[in-house]
């Protein structure tokens, strides 16, 4: 059944890392401002996309239509293989729909050439993903960094926002150790570090808690509400679980390739 | 620019992998290595060619040739006295041995020798004086010298045409220091002193001149061939010499093809290597495009990594090239020795080409070979990364768009053969194609075999067998691969074995049936067919009053220079009953050998007929005693034993056009009864000479003419198991890789209750399978570029023509060959898989 019933709990206290923090409880934080039109940070409109298989197409996204404001978190929720992780893949510039728009703070990121949507995707999108996707031969310092180097950042600013985001997440220490030596959830910090070092417009998760136990997935959750809040850039969770999505000031459904309204705004 | 962390993780991923970094490496060090060892061996065999003709020849424009015995030494005087051509200088050459190595006298006139410096440089402190008042002194580089073991003032023997001398260092001539081994093995000495120690008494083997450049040197050339006499010609000294050197190109050229060989070897390799390093990084490739890599610089990354790996390659192949050049020049000076000319100089002589040249070709094969791998790393889609089965896919797909394009090389290659004449390098390109198209074609047959194999094993006896094949098929990306890597490398050597194998077979049966005599007489030479010094006359005589001898056959051999270049004469005279039998390639031997006899026409050897395109009816033209002559030709016969091919002729005919009297080799005909080895016996002890004779049955020169054979394909052999080398090293990479990377897949097996046992078994199935699969399409390639060498390669190389011989046992040995390869490649990945920690592997993604 899966499920987190420690969201919906009231959630236990974290680690000590978590509760010094000025907001140790979901929810707890100011909430979104979005309420002028000129804060829309991403406008998805009539987005269509379809697979091939075999002989058959597929279509995964149907006419999806989509408004995102600054700072504001949104989650996905949808059975597996209903196109979530495909509408992910589309706002990151990963893939390109077979139509429709996505304009992200003012770009139509559909229009832009495959080159121009890497250098897009290295500047304003931080992904996270359930299986860390860290790499291997890097540090857990040079793993954070690494978004820093390739947006021209380095030296000693660089270093600095490093350490400081590995203090964020609780792992200034482990800074020197490669990923192998760190656990599940230590590995999915260090991931949100790295989606987050380089300050972007949207943050993509993609099931960031779905390999975590659930103590880890709530340290995670937590985490990840927390630096989304205080950075103030747009977050997009997919999820297939309800409670996870609780994280969010909104939700939404992907069924039969359209989106729909799924809940009340949450209010914490 | 890309960010340092990127190559940081970029060089820690390799590094991370030592098992593959060293064989990759490792592919291209031998490659690159066999290709400048090669080219060090070939250059440093025509350098020490031309140090050694320009050694001799000094600043000399022109050279003035006589005949078999060379010029009479008045035609000197007379050209000084009569002509007033002072710019010139007589020479006497010949070779001899001292100490066991073969070196060069040459005689010299100190007095002459001014305007050619080249030979006497810098003699200030030289004690010429006693070289031109004393007999039997020599002056030689103190690198000579001290190699030979003789101090300045110290006798030693010089052994030439059978005689034994002795001569005296007087002193070191200095060394060129430009060119170090330009006096390597070279005696120089007084022109007195080297017609006595030569046996040429009276001659001189050329004059040099240095003619003026332009229209007066014209005139002066002009003038000088009128006033020659008969028999003698006026050449060029650098055409000389490179008449010479063309003898042995075809040979060079050989070679070269065999070190290219071991490159295209190493580039599968390469591919290979880079393509797995992309593949087993899909995941890590995909995380870094997500991260906002362009497909540029992921593209530049990877060819970053193969250019470091090639760069380390070449770095350490230029190493082990110039060790193994080492070996190998001694053995290309050692096949020339015997097949073309004497070559003094012995060690490798240094530059910088095939150095660049090995860089370039490894650096530029590595990048070649990594640009499909980095392509399609480039293309590897943000996140998820190139599925495996996405790599599967496409390759499976390509497979039969490859072999078409492979059938189409394949084709293309036919129609090159068929059109492009008789030239040796269009031979290789075309050799080159077919290798290529059928190395194209075998990953379709990989699937193709793999699938209707498996589908052909039901049943739970066979699980293993099944899964093996399957996997062979179902990894196509690697295993094509590897397979085509191995295949080509064990084709070439059933190509090679079988054009060795029909070769020798061919000379064996020539031998046979050409070596009429029972017994033959020669002395010892400097060297091998280069230099065969004469008979004192007397011998003759003295052997055909031997009891027990029949009749006595008796040749000469000579080289005949000319503006055409060297042509080789035997003169042959064989007693009436005993007439030749040379086996004939064109003419009848019922007409032939007849009006052979009676001197109405010679014949040509293959060889020359091929390369002059000459047959019967034709003329071909030599400079005799009589100046020049046309002689018709009666016949073409085969002939192995000379390289730039020889007209044979009957000794009354040759006694017509020219002055030479001499002898150099004798053949008795036993009588019916005689006993070989008592008249041998005979010969030895009661044959009176002051020349040591070599007596030897037909079947001593049969087994040395053999050996001489095998020694000139060692450095075949050599090449040819180095390229198998660099395959093996290529399959190893693949099949550790192949197992690795299915760790997982294997995890499931032994989760599903496979034991450590049967996974090895499994392991090894699959590459014993691969090896079964590499030697069944070995030899059908083999076969084909076998044939090709036979009556392709080698015809236009050398213009000789051979049966085809296919031994059944150099098929087996390519099977067991490729089998063992393969099992031994797949022992340490099936050691590895059997102590595989199940839990740990199912984990892994």
């Amino acid at each position: 059944m899966g499920g987190f019933p420690w969201v919906a709990d009231g959630l236990r206290a974290g680690p000590a890392w978590i509760e010094g923090e000025a907001f140790p409880i979901l929810g707890a934080g100011p909430p979104p401002a979005h309420t002028a039109m000129s804060q829309i940070i991403v406008s998805v409109s009539e987005l269509n996309h379809q697979y091939r298989e075999g002989e058959r197409t597929r279509t995964v996204l149907n006419g999806v239509t989509l408004e995102l404001h600054r700072g504001e978190r949104l989650a996905l929720l949808g059975r597996s293989g209903s196109g979530k992780s495909t509408l992910l893949n589309l706002l990151g510039g990963i893939d390109t729909p077979h139509a429709g728009r996505i304009r992200i703070d003012g770009t139509d990121i559909t229009r832009l050439d495959e080159r121009a949507r890497t250098l897009f995707r290295r500047r304003h999108i931080g992904f996270i993903y359930q299986f860390y996707n860290l790499i291997p031969t890097l540090t857990v310092a040079e793993n954070v960094r690494l978004p820093l180097e390739l947006n021209h950042e380095d030296g000693t600013a660089a270093a600095h926002k490093t350490l400081s985001m590995l203090t964020r997440v609780g792992l200034a220490d482990r800074g020197d150790a490669y990923p192998d030596r760190l656990s599940g959830g230590e590995q999915q910090r260090v991931a949100i570090a790295r989606a987050l070092v380089h300050e972007p417009l949207l943050i993509l998760a993609d099931e960031p808690t779905g390999n975590l136990d659930a103590e880890n997935g709530q340290q995670v959750l937590q985490l990840l509400d927390r630096l989304t809040r205080d950075r103030g850039g747009a977050l997009v969770l997919v999820t297939h679980s309800r409670a996870v999505a609780q994280v969010a000031d909104r939700m939404l459904s992907l069924v039969n390739g359209r989106l729909s309204e799924d809940g009340a705004e949450l209010t914490w | 620019m890309v960010s340092p962390l990127i190559r940081l993780c970029s060089r820690r991923s390799l590094v991370r992998h030592p098992w593959q970094l060293g064989l990759t490496v490792l592919g291209v060090t031998l490659g690159v290595a066999m290709v400048v060892a090669v080219d060090l061996a070939n250059r440093s065999a025509e350098r020490a060619f031309a140090l050694s003709r320009e050694g001799i020849s000094g600043r000399a424009t022109h050279q003035i040739l006589g005949g078999p015995r060379g010029l009479d030494e008045n035609l000197y005087t007379r050209l000084r006295i009569e002509l007033g051509l002072r710019q010139s200088a007589p020479v006497v050459e010949g070779y001899g041995r001292v100490n066991g190595e073969t070196v060069q006298l040459v005689g010299v006139d100190p007095l002459a020798e001014a305007p050619f410096r080249g030979r006497l440089q810098a003699v200030t402190d030289l004690p010429v004086e006693r070289l031109l008042t004393e007999a039997g002194t020599v002056l030689m580089s103190a690198r000579t010298a001290g190699r030979l073991g003789i101090a300045v003032d110290g006798r030693f023997r010089f052994l030439a045409g059978g005689r034994e001398y002795s001569l005296t260092l007087i002193g070191l001539i200095p060394e060129d220091r430009l060119r170090p081994a330009a006096r390597d093995g070279v005696l120089i000495t007084d022109i007195a002193t080297a017609q006595e120690t030569l046996h040429l008494t009276g001659r001189l083997s050329w004059v040099d001149l240095v003619l003026p450049p332009g229209a007066a040197g014209e005139v002066r050339l002009q003038h000088l061939r009128q006033w020659l006499p008969p028999g003698t010609e006026i050449v060029p000294a650098a055409a000389r010499t490179h008449a010479m050197a063309r003898m042995s190109t075809a040979f060079h050229i050989n070679l070269s093809a065999m070190g290219l060989l071991a490159l295209v070897v190493g580039m599968f390799l390469i591919f290979n290597s880079v393509s797995f390093s992309v593949v087993r990084r899909r995941q890590l490739l995909g995380t870094l495009r997500v991260l906002g890599l362009t497909r540029a610089e992921l593209f530049r990354m990877i060819l970053r990594e193969a250019v470091l790996v090639g760069a380390l390659g070449t770095v350490l192949g230029l190493l082990a090239g110039l060790a193994l050049g080492q070996g190998l020049v001694h053995l290309v000076t050692r096949t020339i020795n015997d097949l073309y000319y004497v070559l003094t100089v012995r060690q490798m002589l240094l530059g910088p080409a095939p150095f660049i040249k090995g860089a370039l070709l490894g650096l530029g094969a590595t990048v070649l070979s990594a640009l499909g791998p980095a392509w399609e790393a480039s293309r590897t889609a943000p996140r998820s990364g190139l599925q495996r089965s996405q790599l599967e896919q496409r390759s499976h797909a390509a497979a039969p768009r490859l072999a078409w394009l492979g059938i189409i090389l394949i084709s293309l290659a036919l129609l090159g053969l068929w059109l492009s004449g008789e030239g040796l390098v269009p031979g290789f390109i075309t050799l080159f194609l077919l290798i290529i198209g059928m190395t194209l074609v075998s990953p379709q047959l990989v699937a193709l075999i793999s699938r209707h194999g498996a589908a052909r094993l039901r049943g739970r006896r066979h699980i293993q067998a099944r899964l093996a094949l399957r996997g062979v098929e179902a990894s196509l990306s690697r295993t094509g691969v590897a397979v085509a890597a191995l295949m080509l490398a064990v084709a070439a050597t059933v190509g090679v074995g079988i054009m060795i194998a029909s070769f020798r077979s061919t000379v064996a049966l020539w031998l046979e049936a050409t070596l009429r005599s029972d017994i033959y007489i020669t002395v010892p030479g400097a060297a091998g067919a280069a230099a065969r010094p004469e008979l004192d006359p007397a011998i003759l005589e003295q052997v055909r009053a031997l009891p027990g001898v029949a009749a006595v056959a008796s040749g000469r051999s000579l080289r005949v220079e000319s503006r055409e270049g060297l042509t080789e004469v035997f003169a042959l005279d064989r007693p009436a009953a005993y007439p030749p039998r040379y086996p004939l390639k064109q003419g009848r031997p019922g007409t032939v050998w007849p009006r052979f006899q009676r001197g109405e026409g010679v014949l040509v050897s293959e060889a020359l007929a091929f390369r002059r395109q000459l047959g019967p009816g034709d003329h071909v033209e030599l400079r005799t005693d009589r100046g020049r002559r046309r002689f018709p030709i009666i016949g073409v016969y085969y002939d192995y034993g000379s390289g730039p091919g020889t007209v044979l002729m009957a000794r009354r005919l040759y006694q017509r056009y020219w002055q030479d009297r001499g002898i150099d080799s004798l053949g008795v005909q036993l009588a019916q009864g005689a006993e070989r080895e008592q008249v041998m016996d005979m010969i030895r002890k009661q044959v009176k000479s002051e020349q040591a004779l070599v007596v030897r049955s037909a079947g001593d020169i049969r087994r040395d003419s053999l050996e001489i054979f095998d020694r000139t394909f060692t450095i075949t052999r050599v090449l040819r198991l180095l390229a198998v080398g660099v395959a093996f090293i290529g399959i190893l990479n693949a099949l550790i890789a192949l197992q690795l990377e299915r760790a997982r897949e294997l995890g499931v097996l032994r989760a599903l209750g496979l034991t450590p046992g049967q996974l090895r078994g499994l392991v090894l199935a699959q590459t014993g399978f691969m090896g079964a699969l590499v030697g069944l399409l070995a030899l059908p390639v083999g076969t084909v570029l076998a044939l090709v060498l036979i009556h392709v390669i080698n015809r236009r190389a050398f213009g000789w023509s051979m049966q085809t011989l296919l031994p059944a046992e150099i098929y087996l040995q390519s099977v067991v060959l490729a089998v063992a390869a393969a099992l031994a490649a797949g022992l340490y990945p099936a050691w590895k898989m059997g102590r595989l920690r199940t839990a740990a592997a199912l984990r892994e993604e």
